[in-house]
């Protein structure tokens, strides 16, 4: 994973964060209120049951003893219908917040920019955007959580001042005393989470990219040595969990000898004002069970503090995906509105492409058959604008697309790679998934039957209304190069670059896709990225690139006959 | 409520039954009982001096009700101060060593469960959706790690000081205990009825989960045919959706937990009611002091938190127990369940006589995917030692299920499949698939996958014969350049070139290719049958071909059609028959020769 190290949450981070926060802020704050209600009722508490042990108890009065219990009662109705609301509005900051980052990163993933899948493996990319947002959104609940806390608290000082002002300054000096040792105590668990995190996300990550390779490793009887390596991972992962875990234990260990210590400074100095008749004897009882509810909130606070931790530390990696630069950047023209499909290519040069300069007229089926596989994949990173070109320039309709946006770009310019996913849904779906909504009836039937996809509905049990599970693996690889082919057809772009749609398709069948996508095509451009040549051999022309350059331009034919190397790379 | 469900002809992997989860529990908990011990001795001597602290309040306070000097008070104020330093110093150790025992069990669970997961049968995998495989491996682990974190120490923590202080309350009076215990019919029935409704709702919710994980899947890992097609509008959606489902069900979730808690409210009022009205009758009537009335009191408030936080990890630990159900249902499998089991067939021989045998025997095999689907119907075929055999048909003929099928990736319905080989390390039988997936990290590490002890100049050998040294010593870093997914990219020929090399390393006697070559199109298809070549030589082949040529250089040609076996001979044998092959080999040779 590129540049995730440990290191400061940096400013994307941190806006992240408050805007995780800031876009709850009505829940937030409801939260924070009646959190608050609930707080102040469990300090009321333990000053009731000093009230009833000094008023009641001591004094044997029944009276008094009813009372204080009917009091109590109206308090324990109001703390816990103000824990019941405020959580709710808390909790759902968290789920609310978390979803909003969760769509946001799913949109950048997607962005027709791209960029952000650059480093990171999908598992990961996952990853961020379930867990990683979990963790941001739950720092909402921690700030509404923290505040009630901090409510709780101050109602416990007040009543303690009120009690007798020496104790109360004790408490009120106390209290940000042991909250600064919490905080400091706190610092090295947060850069160990951090690193415990990476290990958990490359770990899991791991394990995804080995179940997701499933099938090499079965065919290659490897799944021992897969364990194996799982297992390494694991071990590694295990470590650092261990050591954080070790830190985590030291830190609550201290914290709570610290409480207690200050619990101690309290029983002594209220017990002293006692014995010295300064307070009554329920009065230092309420201090001390005042004393002791304050373990809560500043366990709160504890909790709140490793929340924010993790939350800064997912923030992070949240804003670097989120503000990872796009591949490809918009320009400031506009798309022409009619496209006549004009394509070309001058003087460029990308990955193993040198000078290419090639043009292609409106409605023109071209061949393109590269000796080097690699100079095809270039090829259609330009053309889709995936990446722009080193030097020179991709130009449709005489504008350059680096002016275009790339949305508007692929538009009109449909780019079917060899490698494309289908997703879940029917065979149906998958086939019209990009059709236009304004397409001729029987635009899907037709595109099937050119691409050879209806023979496939056939097959299946339910035909084209079948579900294609896995992104397309429950079909074999033939089919669904033909489903996929299926859907760029019925795409139905003016200009349409397909890269080796048959290669897993046998040759009977091969043939009657190559008429289907020249009769579907008719007038409109078409580019055909292969060696096959049943495809080649219907094209209008051909062009032979070798070593990064236009090689020869003329029907299959003519190069079957005059370029050996055509020869040798299209006819083995 | 517009809840997002998985595909309907889904079938989810196993989820273990509770009493096997437990059971499985105990099974990872035996080999660190000591831990445990330890573990369990150093909380409870932690909690159980915590436990001073109330009874030393409740003795100043009697010291004040004395009137005895403020300087009494210094002996309990400095033992307060001892109790928490060991307090302190005891829970560090207890939950340090809570979390290690969680850890090396979740640890070794997760293991297994990879373990298991990579022996599932390819076809149950599919019909599940890898996306409920990967959401286990990743949501599922998280779950129970966090629970195994938080909750279990917690948890562990919260029962002691439970047990302890009723323990503590009856040494003072029994009948404050028995006071005390008024709360806990109110709180068991808050108990049971939130396990009764939760546990519904939180299977609903890892559904929820593994479908919005797919979907993420999805969107994520089809990020570039999403762009491609201008799909992301719509694929955004897809994930919002089924994220939205998924937060409504937790607000459900979270809705139950604070009813639950409005109840155990109740429970604390009643319990702390009855108490005091015990302190006040028992003051009364001179079987106590006010210091003790006082303690008392203090250690039922005391109970709130730990109560409180006991019952809610029931919460944690539903949802963690359904995610342990998940992960233990996958991998309590039996380790030896047949053939997928371990991924080479089961009939797979390797022994000194292994050559007596021809090397693959194939008697009347059917295979269906799906009842009443036959795909394979009656298949006899035999492939001596050191034979190439081709598999020749159309799509959808059979051929690569009986691939599959004598790679021991599937058991065939009906029928058997023989495979014999002389003795030897490695396994029998390896197959090339057109699926090449590309192992995240270091080219090395890919490569030793088919043979962990290879070195590096063994490595380099089995490249240099699929020739793809050239270009592995021109990648960035060479052999240890890191390639797959967010790695450096590698072409489709490249890729296939790189299943080949694991081939030569797994150094299997026999060798399934299925469409090995058919991926990187014809220019890299010559290059790829060169290498095929290399790396079948030695062995006994089958070649399911869709390239002709790749046939034509077999010893024996079987072509297949409707799941049968149609033809079989050599090539000129079978061109002079003027039968299916004739046919299939004319129309493919026009295509490559003639000009429309």
């Amino acid at each position: 994973m590129s540049g995730s190290g440990a290191g400061p949450i940096g400013a994307p981070g941190r806006e992240v964060l408050l805007g995780a926060v800031r876009g709850q802020r009505r829940d937030v704050a409801l939260g924070a209120v009646l959190g608050a209600a609930h707080q102040t009722g469990e300090a009321l508490v333990p000053v009731l049951i000093g009230v009833v042990i000094d008023q009641a108890v001591a004094g044997g009065d029944a009276g008094a003893l009813a009372r204080g219990l009917a009091v109590l009662a109206v308090v324990y109705v109001g703390l816990s219908f103000g824990f019941r609301f405020g959580a709710r509005a808390g909790e759902r900051a968290a789920e609310q917040a978390a979803h909003t980052l969760r769509t946001r990163l799913v949109r950048r993933v997607l962005h027709p920019g791209g960029g952000a899948e650059q480093g990171r493996l999908p598992g990961a990319l996952a990853t961020i955007a379930t867990e990683d947002a979990k963790r941001v959104g739950a720092v909402a609940m921690a700030v509404m959580a923290g505040t009630s806390a901090l409510a709780g608290l101050l109602v416990g000082a007040v009543v303690l001042l009120r009690i007798s002002v020496p104790l109360g300054l004790v408490v009120l000096l106390g209290t940000p005393l042991l909250l600064w040792l919490g905080h400091l105590l706190g610092k090295p668990l947060e850069r160990r989470s951090e690193a415990e995190r990476e290990r958990a996300a490359y770990s899991s990550g791991v394990a995804a990219d080995l179940v997701t390779g499933l099938r090499v490793l079965k065919g290659l009887g490897a799944e021992p040595a897969a364990v194996a390596r799982y297992r390494r991972t694991s071990r590694d992962s295990l470590v650092a969990t261990l050591r954080a875990a070790r830190a985590e234990a030291a830190q609550n260990g201290v914290v709570l000898a610290l409480t207690g210590c200050f619990i101690a400074l309290v029983a002594l100095t209220g017990g002293r004002l006692a014995a010295e008749g300064r307070i009554s004897l329920g009065e230092l009882v309420s201090a001390l069970g005042l004393a002791l509810f304050l373990l809560g909130p500043l366990e709160v606070f504890a909790w709140v503090n490793a929340d924010l931790a993790q939350g800064r530390a997912s923030a992070r990696r949240v804003a670097e995906v989120l503000a990872a630069p796009p591949a490809v950047t918009a320009g400031g023209a506009l798309p022409p509105r009619i496209v006549r499909g004009a394509v070309r290519l001058r003087g460029v040069a990308h990955g193993g492409l040198r000078e290419v300069d090639l043009e292609v007229a409106p409605g023109e089926l071209l061949g393109v058959a590269a000796t080097d596989p690699a100079d095809a994949t270039a090829l259609l990173r330009c053309l889709g604008r995936q990446a722009d070109p080193g030097t020179g320039t991709v130009e449709l309709d005489g504008v350059s697309l680096r002016e275009l946006d790339p949305a508007d770009v692929r538009a009109a310019v449909l780019v079917a790679e060899h490698e494309a996913d289908l997703f879940e849904g029917t065979l149906r779906d998958n086939v019209a998934a990009a059709m236009p909504g304004d397409a001729p009836p029987g635009t899907l039937d037709r595109a099937m039957a050119a691409a050879g996809a209806d023979e496939i509905a056939r097959a299946l049990p339910r035909g084209a209304d079948t579900v294609v599970s896995e992104r397309g693996r429950s079909l074999s690889g033939g089919q669904r190069q033909r489903v996929a082919l299926a859907r760029a057809l019925a795409a139905d772009r003016p200009v349409l670059v397909v890269h080796d749609p048959t290669t897993a398709v046998d040759a009977v069948t091969e043939a009657r896709i190559a008429a289907g996508i020249r009769e579907l095509r008719r007038g409109r451009t078409t580019i055909l990225l292969t060696t096959s040549p049943a495809l080649l051999a219907v094209t209008d022309r051909v062009i032979l690139l070798h070593e990064g350059r236009v090689g020869d331009a003329a029907t299959h034919a003519d190069l079957v006959r005059r370029h050996p190397g055509y020869r040798a790379a299209v006819l083995s | 409520m517009s809840e997002e469900t998985p595909s309907a002809e889904r079938v989810l992997l196993p989820t273990a039954g509770a009493a096997r989860t437990w059971a499985a529990a105990r099974e990872l908990a035996r080999p660190h009982r000591r831990l445990a011990i330890g573990a369990f001795a150093a909380l409870a001597a932690a909690t159980g001096v915590g436990l001073l602290t109330q009874p030393l309040l409740g003795h100043i306070v009697d010291l004040v009700a004395e009137s005895r000097p403020p300087q009494a008070l210094t002996v309990p104020a400095v033992a307060l101060v001892l109790v928490a330093i060991a307090q302190g110093s005891g829970t560090a150790l207890g939950l340090s060593l809570v979390s290690r025992l969680g850890e090396s069990m979740l640890a070794r669970l997760r293991e297994r469960f990879v373990e298991r997961a990579l022996r599932l049968p390819l076809d149950q995998v599919e019909r599940a959706g890898s996306g409920d495989l990967v959401a286990r491996v990743t949501g599922d682990v998280s779950l129970v790690a966090e629970a195994v974190r938080t909750a279990l120490p917690e948890l562990a923590r919260s029962l002691l000081t439970i047990v302890l202080t009723f323990g503590a309350l009856a040494v003072l009076d029994w009948r404050f205990l028995l006071a005390a215990l008024l709360a806990v019919p109110i709180q068991a029935h808050t108990a049971r009825w939130y396990v009764r409704n939760a546990v519904p709702l939180y299977r609903r919710q890892r559904v929820a989960d593994g479908v919005r994980q797919q979907r993420l899947l999805d969107a994520i890992g089809g990020a570039s045919t999403v762009r491609a097609f201008r799909l992301e509008d719509e694929h955004a959606r897809r994930v919002t959706r089924s994220s939205w489902s998924a937060v409504e069900l937790t607000m459900r979730g979270v809705r139950l937990v604070l009813r639950f808690y409005s109840r155990l409210h109740l429970a604390e009022y009643t319990g702390l009611a009855a108490v005091l009205v015990a302190g006040f009758l028992l003051v009364r009537s001179g079987s106590a002091s006010i210091g003790t009335a006082t303690a008392a009191a203090l250690y039922f408030h005391s109970l709130f938190a730990p109560v409180n936080s006991a019952l809610v990890l029931l919460d944690d630990a539903q949802s963690a127990a359904a995610s342990l159900a998940r992960l233990v249902g996958v991998a309590d499998r039996p380790s030896d369940e047949g053939p997928e089991a371990s991924g080479v067939a089961a009939q797979a021989v390797r022994e000194s006589g292994g050559l007596k045998e021809p090397a693959v025997t194939v008697r009347g095999v059917r295979h269906a995917y799906e009842a009443g689907r036959p795909v394979l119907r009656g298949v006899d075929l035999v492939v001596g030692h050191g034979e190439r055999v081709a598999l020749v048909g159309a799509t959808g003929a059979g051929k690569t299920t009986l691939a599959k099928l004598i790679a021991g990736i599937h058991r065939p319905t009906a029928g058997s499949v023989q495979v014999s080989a002389p003795a030897g390390p490695g396994p029998a039988v390896v197959l090339v698939t057109q699926e090449v997936h590309v192992f995240a990290g270091p080219l090395a590490g890919d490569l030793r996958l088919a043979r962990p002890d290879a070195s590096d100049g063994d490595l380099r050998e089995a490249l240099a014969r699929v020739d793809a040294l050239t270009w592995v010593d021109a990648l960035p870093e060479g052999l240890v350049t890191v390639v797959g997914d967010g790695g450096h990219r590698l072409t489709a020929t490249q890729r296939q070139q790189v299943a080949l090399a694991r081939l030569i390393l797994a150094d299997p006697p026999v060798a399934v290719l299925d469409e090995a070559t058919a991926e990187a199109g014809s220019a890299g298809a010559r290059t790829l049958e060169r290498a095929a070549d290399r790396a079948l030589a030695g062995r006994t082949a089958l070649v399911v071909a869709h390239r002709l040529t790749q046939a034509a250089t077999a010893d024996r040609i079987v072509v297949m059609e409707g799941g049968r076996i149609v033809e079989s001979g050599g090539h000129d044998e079978l061109r002079a028959a003027g039968g299916r092959y004739a046919a299939l080999w004319e129309s493919w040779s026009d295509a490559r020769s003639s000009t429309p």
